[in-house]
């Protein structure tokens, strides 16, 4: 009885951390698609990929009708430092929804820029504006007008409840 | 008797010759439809380097058919490897002199940032640059 409990739950521990692993694989995967093309450049570095664009990393996704993105070589390795998105860009992070234009994220620096009609979509409110500057590491928004005479800064507590 | 028998042979055998230069000139008028091409040369199992733009570049596939000095048409299962990318794909076309290559078929590409697949691609390796045409997954290492 004893050695059939101990088989049980052994089962269930197995089964638990399978499901953990293909469910951190899944969240941790970055990629591309694109419905038209996509032009790899070895010489210039960079990927330029058109029509129904998504990319996603570590942090998050985005959606637009085109994207190019940059690279360096590391150790063998190729590295996203900056990406450009073009037209109905869209991008999701944790529970925010930034859209524009037109958006470029820094991997230096973990900021996307968006310009363009933008607006900032959270489950509390909408902003909408000209310029959104969105400092991922330090969560702080920075919502420009079209007119750029208002300013709006937002500044995003990390346990804030919106 | 003779001689007149000696005459008919000979107007005969002169209507037989012109009968025979007639057709030899019609022979020659009419067009042929024979291919003249250069030999292709087919092998199995092939595998080779080439030396292009990108450096070395390792070929192989199910069959090789060589169509003419600059052309060879990698058939069924092939691929293309060097330093930067592994191509695994199917019938794919490769021009020499021009340094391009491509496929219609689904193909698989592996190079340092991860694994791409799309429904065929084109090369052009004096460029430097992968065209992939339609949808197409790029999944990040």
């Amino acid at each position: 009885m004893k050695v059939r409990w101990s088989l049980l739950l052994i089962n269930k521990c197995l089964i638990f951390f399978i499901i953990l692993f293909i469910f951190s694989k899944l969240n941790a995967e970055s990629y591309v698609k694109a419905d038209d093309s996509l032009i790899w450049d070895s010489e210039n570095k960079n990927y330029v990929a058109k029509g129904n664009v998504e990319f996603k990393n570590e942090r998050f996704i985005a959606f637009s009708d085109k994207m190019i993105a940059k690279y360096i070589e590391e150790n063998n390795e190729e590295i996203f430092t900056i990406i450009e998105l073009f037209e109905n860009v869209k991008i999701e992070f944790e529970d925010e929804i930034f859209t524009g234009n037109y958006a470029i994220y820094t991997r230096k620096d973990n900021i996307i820029k968006l310009t363009g009609d933008v607006s900032i979509k959270s489950p509390s409110r909408l902003l909408t504006g000209y310029e959104l500057i969105a400092d991922i590491d330090n969560n702080k928004r920075i919502l420009n007008s079209d007119d750029k005479e208002t300013l709006v800064e937002v500044l995003l507590e990390n346990n804030a409840n919106n | 008797m003779i001689n007149i028998l000696t005459k008919k042979l000979f107007v005969i055998l002169i209507i037989f010759l012109f009968g025979i230069q007639i057709s030899i000139y019609l022979y020659n008028q009419k067009p042929s439809y024979e291919n003249f091409s250069e030999k292709s040369i087919t092998v199995e199992n092939f595998s080779s380097i080439v030396l292009s733009n990108s450096g070395i570049t390792k070929i192989g596939s199910e069959k090789l058919n060589k169509v003419d000095e600059n052309n060879i048409f990698l058939f069924g299962k092939s691929y293309l490897e060097n330093k930067e990318y592994k191509i695994y794909g199917k019938n794919i076309y490769i021009n020499l002199k021009e340094e391009i290559s491509n496929s219609d078929e689904n193909v698989k590409v592996i190079n340092s940032m991860g694994v791409l697949n799309a429904k065929g691609f084109r090369n052009l390796d004096y460029d430097g640059k992968i065209i992939f045409e339609g949808e197409v997954e790029f999944v990040i290492d």
